[in-house]
């Protein structure tokens, strides 16, 4: 029960943030007064929502209909299981994806004797169905291959595919997640919860220059990887008061000549959270780099909290924060 | 008799060929490895079944027999949704390309020769990459990952449709006055695929996050193996096969060379097309369901041949049932590891053991001169 113990917790915090940010979401949010009865006793509260059988649309537009409140569920992608838990109901997840990085500590606690169903690679079917979940969240963009989504729908499980690329979709995802979970206060408070984090980054940094920022999401034979253009990353840098140095859309890569011309003035090495080797020393030993304006005024910063960032969950306003503090740690003095 | 002489061991045993008695006792120890095979791939996977529950779902399920089901329904979806057409598809699969391999080994009298010597696999693989890139490139197209023809993938039909395009490209552009020389058809295919392949690697470069479900069917992997595509490679590769079994006579006497088997009453160079063209829709066929598997089209002749003798009435059925008896085996290994593509385990186990096979029986080694 220790997970579901969270849900009042969360509700609270995320309404009083909420109300405290009422003038953004002023005809959106119930009176600070009226809006404690209903944590207390969310029973009692008539759902606006349909009984089930409920009919979803999810990112991959494809419609999925659940037949009843789900029980047992599925989550392939470690974005998708802090959203089910942060709706508090993380005790209803039967199998997980085996990237475990990164989660919160009671999510992981929560998850102890779930098994994993799914790699970076794949999603093991056999063991999907044998955890007989009535959902399946999936995630887009083949970070859970389509083929396994195709596959799966085909032996008759509802499988919801997420794939957020803006703060608005993560938003509707969580919507969606209550929706499917008839969850759907628990999911108007976390994004109100969020939405009011967000502001007061934004709020702090929106009138600082924007320094061109480039954010390295890794290197591999060569190649540089980054935020793409017109990506969630880029978007998140510019909330964060940065302006972007972005890479190619569809590969997210960008040359080194390229990165020359752009002249980023701040760098930020999210690959520095999973290899030591990765510095602002071996960075500016890189040949070429040495000019760059970001390293000769030595503002190359590692980004420990990458998975915040780079993680479309409910927690991406701590990503945000993070990426904030690094691009303009005189807002946060 | 040139041709005859460089090839002693290939040609030893035809005036004879199999006694009614061994012919039966090679094909009943493969039928007999092959259900063994079949039972064991399918009660073992990730997800523990017991035997018991396992013979009792196929038993209901394909015998129709009166079994109460005393099984969870996860359970009967795991065994006859998930690893019976797996199953049963890596049998398909690694029976045509064995049987490919052997008739293309015989074609080309060639020992390095298999399924996909002269294009098929460079064929299959952009038709293949371009039906698993080109949703990602033009997402306008709305060609959605569930985008099928008849209930086949895309990928599937133009990886099909790939790799038998290719061969008939290599065939015309190799001809000239209305002969194929072996060497000129070889080159030909060496020359086509490299074409191929280096607009495979184009299309990888650019294939974004689709890049991981490329590499996985270019290595060979039976993971999407299902009912609908087990029912479109079946026929093809059953229809193709049972053609090239009874042309065996054919394939026996290529092995002669070409001259000798002209003296001997054969339209070579027909002969030659129709065997190719039979072995590469069967290739093709089971190509478009698994990937490019290495490995079992190109050894298991060899280790028949080393077994059993070349003659192909009984190599070629041979080949089927053990060929089929091996993938089926190797893919058991590559989902116990932890899904990795088949391609890779039949290489990892199976050229070592070949390897050791080879060494052990230096006195058959003549055989692969041919």
């Amino acid at each position: 029960m220790a997970p579901r113990l969270r849900t009042p917790a969360t509700l609270l915090a995320a309404l009083l943030l909420s109300a405290c940010t009422a003038a953004v979401e002023a005809s959106a949010s119930p009176t600070a007064t009226h809006v404690p009865s209903e944590v207390a006793t969310p029973s009692v509260q008539p759902s606006p929502e349909p009984a089930y059988p409920r009919s979803l649309t999810d990112d991959a537009g494809r419609e999925v209909t659940l037949a009843a409140d789900p029980q047992r569920i599925v989550s392939l992608a470690p974005s998708n299981t802090e959203i089910v838990c942060a709706l508090g109901a993380c005790d209803q997840i039967v199998g997980v994806n085996d990237f475990r990085d990164g989660l919160p500590d009671d999510v992981l606690a929560a998850l102890e004797d779930v098994p994993d169903v799914a790699t970076f690679t794949g999603v093991d079917r056999e063991a999907v169905v044998a955890a007989e979940p009535d959902l399946v969240l999936a995630a887009g963009n083949e970070l859970t291959p389509s083929a396994d989504i195709e596959a799966l729908a085909e032996l008759g499980l509802p499988v919801l595919v997420l794939y957020p690329e803006t703060l608005d979709e993560i938003y509707a995802d969580i919507r969606l997640v209550g929706e499917a979970l008839d969850e759907t206060e628990a999911a108007e408070a976390l994004v109100a919860a969020i939405t009011a984090d967000v502001a007061e980054v934004r709020d702090r940094v929106s009138d600082l220059p924007a320094p061109r920022t480039f954010y390295e999401v890794g290197l591999f034979e060569g190649e540089i990887y980054t935020a793409g253009e017109d990506s969630f990353l880029a978007s998140l840098i510019e909330l964060a008061g940065g302006e972007p140095i972005t890479g190619d859309a569809l590969t997210t890569a960008i040359s080194a000549e390229e990165l020359v011309v752009a002249d980023p003035e701040i760098i930020l090495l999210g690959d520095a959270a999973y290899d030591p080797t990765i510095t602002p020393e071996s960075v500016g030993a890189r040949p070429g780099w040495e000019g760059l304006t970001a390293v000769r005024e030595g503002r190359v910063f590692p980004m420990p909290d990458d998975l915040l960032i780079t993680r479309p969950g409910p927690r991406i306003a701590q990503g945000l924060e993070a990426l904030a503090r690094a691009i303009h740690p005189e807002a946060f003095e | 008799m040139r041709a005859a002489a460089t090839t002693p061991a290939l040609v030893g045993r035809l005036p004879n060929g199999p006694t009614l008695t061994r012919a039966a006792l090679v094909l009943g120890v493969g039928l007999g490895v092959l259900l063994a095979v079949l039972l064991l791939a399918v009660a073992a996977g990730s997800v523990g079944v017991g035997p018991g529950d396992t013979a009792a779902i196929l038993g209901r399920r394909l015998l129709a027999l009166p079994i109460p089901e005393t099984w969870a329904p996860a359970t009967e979806t795991i065994i006859f949704e998930l690893r019976l057409p797996r199953v049963l598809t890596a049998m398909l699969v690694g029976g045509a390309l064995a049987m490919a391999g052997a008739a293309f080994q015989a074609v080309f009298r060639n020992p390095l020769a298999d399924p996909y010597i002269i294009g098929t696999a460079a064929g299959a693989s952009l038709g293949a990459v371009i039906g698993i890139v080109l949703p990602v490139l033009l997402p306008a197209l709305a060609l959605g990952a569930g985008t099928s023809l008849l209930g086949i993938g895309l990928v599937q039909v133009l990886a099909f449709a790939g790799g038998l395009g290719t061969v008939l490209l290599v065939y015309a552009v190799a001809r000239s006055g209305g002969r194929v020389p072996v060497v000129t058809l070889l080159l030909t295919g060496y020359a086509v695929s490299s074409v191929l392949a280096a607009a495979v690697a184009l299309l990888m470069f650019s294939s974004g996050r689709a890049l991981a479900a490329v590499f996985s069917w270019l290595m060979g992997s039976l993971a999407d193996a299902s009912w609908p595509e087990l029912a479109f490679a079946a026929p093809l590769v059953a229809a193709s096969l049972a053609l090239l079994v009874v042309r065996w006579r054919g394939l026996n006497l290529l092995l002669l060379g070409d001259a000798a088997a002209g003296n001997l009453g054969l339209d070579v160079e027909r002969e030659k097309l129709v065997l190719t063209m039979l072995a590469t829709l069967a290739t093709s066929a089971a190509v478009a369901v698994s990937g490019t598997i290495g490995f079992v089209g190109l050894v298991v002749p060899h280790l028949l041949r080393l077994a059993i003798g070349p003659d192909h009435r009984l190599l070629l059925p041979a080949s089927l049932l053990f060929g089929a008896a091996l993938l089926a085996l190797a893919d058991l290994g590559a989902r116990l590891i932890g899904g990795v593509p088949v391609g890779v385990v039949t290489a990892l186990i199976g050229a070592p053991f070949f390897l050791w096979l080879l060494r052990r029986s230096r006195a058959a080694a003549p055989v692969l001169s041919a």
